[in-house]
């Protein structure tokens, strides 16, 4: 009934009629899956925050920064070639935006479109961070530069490789018929995932290459 | 040309291009409501700050080391 009100409107309110217009049952599932799914997101936030805590500490407990390996001090990080890869992980988060609204626009050909640059992007920024790795200059081991930067910035590059494994199965289960216009909390699980994983580079890509 | 030139002039110009899109994503979704709307709001926004952040960093206003 609600699907058939939705014809007559456009924009916003057809997804909003759309949204509503599911069974009581699955209407309430959802909202405690996506509870649900917030707290992940909270007890992810704490993960990132114990670690972030501790980096800020070392740092400002540290006589010098960069701090000094064999009588050398060691470099800074690239703060060019991060700012390039940082806006390569934003953008996939735009993309991933823009996939989400087609879905709810009932446009799967643009839907799928945004959804593979949002992976293409991710694959992308875990590259980025992989020729980081290769180039930056030191190691996990010896000081507690490398051990924060390697520990935070590679807990965060599995977030992203994880992400994109994440999003290919919704991209598989989309294109199966999982979800349809009014049923699709999935995707929208996906998208808060992929928006919270740019979010935590935007603190890391401060702590990092900002201060 | 210079290596680093060329990374910040890609950060530049995507800066400018993702941040413009995603407040522009804010300003559509900003009269949504639920948890997952709010929530979305939220993300964009400090994604938007980040975009600012890179952008800064490819001018060299921040993170210039000395």
């Amino acid at each position: 009934m609600a699907a058939a009100a939705a014809q007559h409107l456009s924009g916003h309110d057809a997804i909003a009629a759309r949204y509503r217009d599911v069974d009581p049952v699955y209407g309430e599932t959802r909202d405690i899956r996506l509870l649900g799914f917030v707290f992940f997101l909270l007890s992810d936030c704490i993960l990132f925050s114990s670690f972030i805590f501790a980096y800020v500490y070392l740092r400002i407990s540290a006589p010098a920064w960069p701090p000094f390996l064999g009588g050398h001090q060691l470099p800074w990080f690239d703060t060019s070639f991060a700012a390039m890869n940082s806006i390569v992980l934003f953008g996939s988060g735009v993309t991933m935006h823009f996939a989400l609204e087609n879905w709810k626009h009932l446009n799967k050909a643009k839907f799928n479109g945004w959804l593979i640059a949002t992976i293409v992007l991710g694959i992308g920024f875990l590259l980025g961070q992989a020729h980081e790795y290769s180039v930056v200059g030191i190691s996990w081991t010896g000081t507690t530069m490398g051990a924060s930067f390697f520990t935070l910035t590679g807990m965060h590059g599995f977030h992203v490789f994880a992400g994109v494994c994440y999003l290919t199965i919704l991209g598989l289960q989309a294109n199966r018929g999982t979800y349809t216009g009014s049923k699709y909390f999935g995707l929208t699980a996906g998208t808060l995932y992929w928006h919270f994983v740019d979010v935590i580079w935007v603190f890391l890509f401060f702590l990092f290459y900002i201060w | 040309m210079n290596e680093a030139v060329i990374e910040r002039g890609i950060a530049l110009v995507g800066a400018i291009l993702v941040g413009v899109t995603a407040i522009v994503q804010l300003r559509n979704d900003w009269a949504a409501h639920g948890l997952d709307a709010g929530l979305t709001k939220v993300l964009l926004g400090l994604m938007a700050l980040g975009c600012v952040l890179a952008l800064l960093a490819a001018v060299n206003v921040l993170g210039v080391r000395t």
